[in-house]
């Protein structure tokens, strides 16, 4: 009796696990659903396209986010951050290609220096990086006062870019998360990562400094920030700094939603892609349901309660 | 026992840095428009007490330890303009309008409390779902608004006699109030203990949950009340509380309260909001952009965050977040033996 | 012995029972100490490990096996002595072929079983497919150590039980190119019995193959039937070391030996068996995580104590009667609770003493939720002078030495107004002075007529007691009283396996 239980556990324990992520599966499911049967143009190559593009740029922030809660800490300046990168691409990368490039390097190094002082210093990373969202708002509008400016051709040809027989902003959904899961869940990178949300002590008893593994989460993070950026900017033809504020809440809900844990230790990067896309359908979905928009947020906010709630108590019953 | 005011050991040095950076910047200001300072001083007392009530609120919030953050303050601040001036002109009564922007805030700190200890979400969650909710509420209620700030609290908060202003008077009265909250009532003297050690202050019996949804409850209320003036000083608008949400960590954190909980400086909180009003005004006397007012705030939040430097990792946000049980770390402590020289026997 | 090629200066090698021509030593400790803060864990070790021998080690609890332990492992310098590995002064690196499989486990909850062979023996496994080489090895080890063992390398360790996760850490602590000296800490105290039988056989495969093992374990009979040689550990210091056979469990009991008895100064336990009390806390067959069928009650005035080794239910018992939210825990009076981990539980660092002493008491003495400063500076004024409290009420916390910092702890909680007041263990690492005065304090106030309900890992502190409840693997396996209570008898039956001793 006891042979034929102990297997099962690990069975169950993976349930209660991948539970999250399901129900986000069901409700995007659910959702499209709805969608196609209020408008059935939804269903088709073109209609999924322009339901889905708007939340690509959400789904690579969320993965951003993903990376840093899966070593145990929130970034708040997502949002801020990726707007930031919308008006460089369409300031300095239009103007001197180079200087552009060189300054998103530069923001992907400063998310790197941001995470070396946060383990250096031993602060808050989410107070850190509640302030570090004032200087990246604050750079941002100074590049670039008013929304505007346009972006480099080839980002904006890759905004139009329409393959025949698949919806396109499949392909950076799917390319992304595939890349976040190589790096998160299959490199030994990953493992440091994760091994220092999960138990810096036994990090440290094997001879791995943490402090690396926390640098290069948020060198991971910057880089998937600037990706987000980018393609904002690809969608939107223009540079806007608070374009994309609502972020900084909207991807830490998609990780809870796709499974993820504020404890630190998981990664979950099919499961962020899954959270993205749900939360970003909400909107299409209550649009269409002629939902005012002034609820929208408090209908995502009453989601993500929703949601933890929900977690409470599947976690009680699958115990 | 440091039951007199301000006891020497852990006041002196935080809360001065506030004051002397602002003092610092009133004499550039004063340098460089070459006119008197006196003017500034009394302007900046003008719009000063709104970031600080605030941030009274805020800092109660920091103080009950690691992870404790109430990001709903600035969807509570223009729900609560926006609910204090309706309640206002239906009523008539200004103190009315008032109570009602308080309760406002209090219902929306509601929201996060229940979530925070009934369904253990961390507060920043918590408090950023709830003040979803609440910037929902506002921006329906904001279309077709046509409701008025009561003429005569707006002229109260105008009130200038001798260059000071009442409501700076009011909210100086206020800030005494809060600080004798923290030194001289159970609730405070639980609210420095939670936040000092939450497993300390629950093994010494102190009711941590209880403790803790007061507090979020009271910056609640605080960030309501701030709404409710901002309101009738400028006008109801969705944006209205928006640059309060980084203020107040921002002028908690420079203001000296420990950003990992457990000791609390409400003059520190004046000092910081001085000197970020001042700054504005400097910023824009010279002519500098909204761009450079967010640069210098985050930079100065950042550099005195990292300069501050905070306490143990082990205690710190990750560990609050943890509801597995862990395997315990092997740390010294847990292998403390009992040998001492003297109890060894030949 | 390879004594030429020591540095000048070292201590004397130690004695050796196995004479000179036994094996070279793997890692060998020469008058090791070390001290934490005011507590010294280790008072001068002397100790080898030979290749191809099972060298058990025992000692009672805070004898510093753990800290031996993470000593030999090269976790941890020595203040002063030295550690030699194959007879030379060791240098960091030397220490990678010592592997220690912890008790509490070293591994992380999140990854999977092969993600932890990476974390941990990474240097072994090549950089490209590492994940199918990890899973293949630990697989493999597994196989060969716990037959049947059930641990898939895609398993994640967090949904393990408990032995398998021992398992697998066993074989992470045994993955490594070369392994010479392997320290097993508690090895089957989650093991099943048949786990262990196959862990033993397979240490006694490795120790052929010219493997180093040290043993740690409370369970003597196991370590007598594994060992070739039982150091015993006692104080911080070796204070036996025989060959294993030959040894019974009495004999090591009786190597092990009781720590001197505080003089008893003050009232001796009066037998709770003769004096009828009313009672104020009980438990009626509790059950549930770490604890089993444990029923136990408290007498008015009345001390109880609750031993047995560390980790046993007592601390669950505690925990009840602190939080009585079970219908089988029911408690009619007002608590406080002293917790034993001062650093984590105990010790509020911002404030002074009189601060941290009057937070419990606080409440009682405030008037409709304000404070009243003159009544609690009398409480605490009366408490410093009371327990001679070094720096007096205004001296911050932390200023203080660990044996004040825990006086005050003391006196928040009988400073209160509690009924019943749990002790968790409170004077691990407290001079003796300070104990002493806080046995009296103890004796003091049950007198008065409050309960107190107290664990202890150090068993003649239990002499202080009136009755003591003997835990043992969640049960309570012996009830004593009055004369009863003895470190010898508490030891006996706290070592007994399966209690049939009692």
């Amino acid at each position: 009796m006891a042979q034929l239980l102990a297997p099962a556990l690990p069975g169950r324990a993976r349930m209660r696990r991948s539970a999250p992520a399901a129900v986000s599966t069901v409700a995007l499911i659910v959702m499209i659903g709805v969608c196609s049967s209020l408008q059935p143009g939804v269903l088709t190559v073109e209609g999924l396209t322009l339901v889905l593009s708007a939340t690509v740029p959400l789904v690579i922030a969320a993965q951003a986010q993903m990376t840093l809660m899966a070593v145990g800490d929130i970034d708040l300046g997502i949002g801020n951050f990726v707007g930031l990168v919308t008006v460089v691409s369409a300031t300095l990368l239009v103007s001197s290609p180079l200087k552009g490039v060189l300054v998103l390097a530069g923001l992907v190094a400063a998310y790197a220096v941001l995470g070396l002082l946060i383990h250096l210093r031993q602060v808050p990373a989410l107070i850190a990086t509640l302030g570090a969202s004032f200087v990246w708002l604050g750079l941002g509008l100074f590049l670039l006062p008013t929304p505007g400016g346009t972006t480099p051709g080839w980002l904006a040809s890759f905004g139009a870019w329409q393959p025949a027989g698949l919806p396109a902003p499949l392909v950076p959904l799917v390319v992304v998360a595939l890349l976040v899961y190589l790096l998160s869940a299959r490199s030994a990178l990953g493992v440091r990562m994760r091994g220092l949300g999960s138990n810096p002590v036994a990090l440290r008893r094997a001879g791995l400094r943490p402090v690396a593994s926390r640098v290069a989460a948020y060198a991971t993070a910057g880089v998937l920030g600037v990706l987000s950026g980018l393609v904002l900017a690809s969608q939107t033809g223009g540079g806007d700094v608070s374009s994309a504020s609502s972020y900084t809440l909207m991807t830490v809900a998609a990780v809870i939603l796709g499974g993820g844990s504020f404890a630190g230790g998981t990664a979950v990067p099919w499961g962020a892609a899954v959270g993205g896309v749900t939360l970003g359908l909400v909107s299409v979905v209550l649009s269409l349901l002629d939902v005012r928009s002034d609820m929208q947020s408090a209908v995502q906010g009453v989601i993500v309660l929703a949601v933890l709630a929900g977690r409470v108590v599947v976690g009680k019953v699958l115990r | 026992m440091n039951i007199r005011v301000a006891g020497p050991r852990s006041w002196s040095g935080p809360w001065v840095w506030g004051f002397a950076a602002a003092a610092l910047v009133w004499l550039v200001i004063l340098v460089i428009s070459g006119q008197g300072g006196g003017q500034t001083v009394s302007l900046a007392l003008s719009l000063a007490p709104y970031l600080v009530i605030v941030g009274l609120g805020q800092m109660l919030v920091v103080t009950a330890g690691p992870g404790n953050i109430d990001v709903s303050v600035a969807s509570v601040i223009s729900l609560a303009g926006f609910v204090s001036v309706a309640v206002a002109s239906a009523t008539g009564s200004a103190a009315v309008g008032v109570l009602a922007g308080i309760g406002a805030g209090v219902l929306v700190a509601a929201v996060s409390t229940v979530a925070i200890l009934g369904l253990s979400v961390p507060p920043i969650i918590a408090t950023l779902a709830a003040g979803l909710v609440a910037s929902s509420i506002t921006l329906s209620t904001a279309n077709g608004f046509t409701a008025v700030p009561d003429a005569g609290l707006r002229a109260a908060l105008n009130l200038r006699p001798a260059g000071v202003p009442v409501l700076a008077l009011a909210i100086a009265v206020l800030t005494v109030l809060v600080a004798a909250l923290l030194r001289r009532t159970v609730y405070g003297r639980s609210l420095v203990a939670v936040g000092q050690n939450r497993r300390a202050a629950e093994r010494a019996g102190i009711p941590v949950a209880r403790v803790v949804a007061m507090t979020y409850l009271l910056s609640g209320a605080l960030a309501g009340l701030t709404g409710a003036l901002l309101a009738a000083y400028i006008a109801p608008s969705a944006d209205l509380g928006t640059r309060y949400l980084l203020d107040s960590v921002a002028v908690v954190v420079i203001g000296g309260t420990l950003i990992s909980g457990g000791r609390a400086v409400p003059v520190g909180v004046w000092g910081a909001a001085l000197f970020f009003i001042l700054l504005d005004g400097l910023v824009n006397l010279v002519g500098w952009s909204t761009a450079a007012q967010n640069l210098l705030k985050g930079g100065l939040v950042l550099f005195v965050l990292f300069l501050a430097g905070g306490g143990d990792r082990s205690g710190g946000l990750a560990s609050l977040f943890r509801r597995r049980p862990r395997p315990a770390a092997a740390t010294p402590t847990t292998i403390t033996t009992t040998i001492t020289g003297d109890d060894t026997d030949g | 012995m390879h004594v030429d090629n020591l540095p000048a200066g070292g201590a004397a090698p130690p004695g050796t029972d196995t004479g000179p021509a036994g094996p070279p030593p793997v890692v060998t400790a020469r008058g090791v100490t070390k001290a934490y803060g005011r507590t010294r864990a280790l008072a001068g070790v002397d100790l080898a490990v030979r290749a191809g021998e099972v060298l058990g080690l025992v000692g009672h609890n805070g004898a510093g096996k753990s800290t031996l332990m993470r000593v030999l492992a090269g976790l941890e310098p020595c203040d002063t002595g030295t550690v030699l590995v194959h007879g030379r002064q060791a240098s960091a690196g030397d220490f990678r072929t010592v592997r220690m499989a912890y008790q509490e486990t070293s591994l992380c909850p999140d990854l999977t079983v092969a993600e932890n062979m990476w974390v941990s023996s990474r240097h072994c496994l090549p950089r490209v497919r590492w994940r199918r080489a990890a899973s293949d090895a630990v697989r493999r080890r597994l196989d060969e150590m716990f037959p049947g063992h059930g641990v898939s390398p895609r398993d994640r360790v967090e949904d393990l039980s408990l032995s398998r996760r021992q398992m697998v850490e066993i074989a992470r602590a045994c993955l490594v190119d070369r392994l010479d000296l392997l320290i097993l800490d508690e090895p089957t105290e989650s093991l099943g019995p048949d786990a262990a039988r196959s862990l033993y056989a397979y240490v006694r495969r490795l120790t052929e193959a010219g493997t180093a093992v040290l043993l740690i374990s409370h369970r003597i009979r196991e370590v007598l039937s594994v060992a070739d040689r039982v150091a015993v550990l006692r104080d911080g210091a070796v204070t036996a070391e025989r060959p294993a056979s030959g040894l019974t469990e009495p004999d090591v009991l009786g190597l092990m030996g009781a720590h001197v008895a505080a003089p008893p100064t003050f009232g001796a336990p009066t037998a709770a068996g003769t004096i009828a009390r009313d009672t104020v806390a009980e438990l009626l067959g509790a059950t549930g995580p770490g604890l089993r069928e444990v029923t136990l009650r408290v007498g008015k005035g009345e001390v109880v104590g609750l031993a047995g080794l560390a980790g046993q239910g007592q601390q669950e018992v505690l925990e009840r009667l602190w939080r009585p939210v079970r219908r089988d825990t029911t408690v009619g009076v007002s608590r406080a609770y002293v917790p034993g981990d001062r650093q984590r539980s105990g010790v509020l660092p911002l404030w002074s003493v009189g601060d941290n002493l009057i937070v419990t008491a606080l409440r009682g003495i405030a008037r409709r939720g304000l404070r009243r400063p003159a009544e609690e500076r009398a409480v605490v004024a009366d408490w410093v002078k009371r327990l001679s409290i070094r720096g007096g009420a205004e001296a911050g916390i932390t200023e203080l030495s660990g044996g004040n910092q825990q006086k005050v702890i003391v006196a928040r909680a009988f400073a209160s107004p509690a009924g019943l007041v749990l002790l968790d263990d409170p004077f691990r690492g407290v001079d003796v002075h300070t104990k002493t005065d806080l046995y009296g304090l103890i004796r003091q106030e049950a007198a008065k007529g409050r309960s107190v309900v107290w664990y202890s890992s150090e068993n003649a502190e239990m002499a202080h007691c009136d009755r003591v409840y003997v835990f043992r693997a969640g049960r309570v396996v012996a009830e004593l009283t009055g004369e009863e209570i003895s470190e010898e008898r508490i030891i006996g039956v706290s070592f007994a396996e399966k209690g049939e001793d009692d």
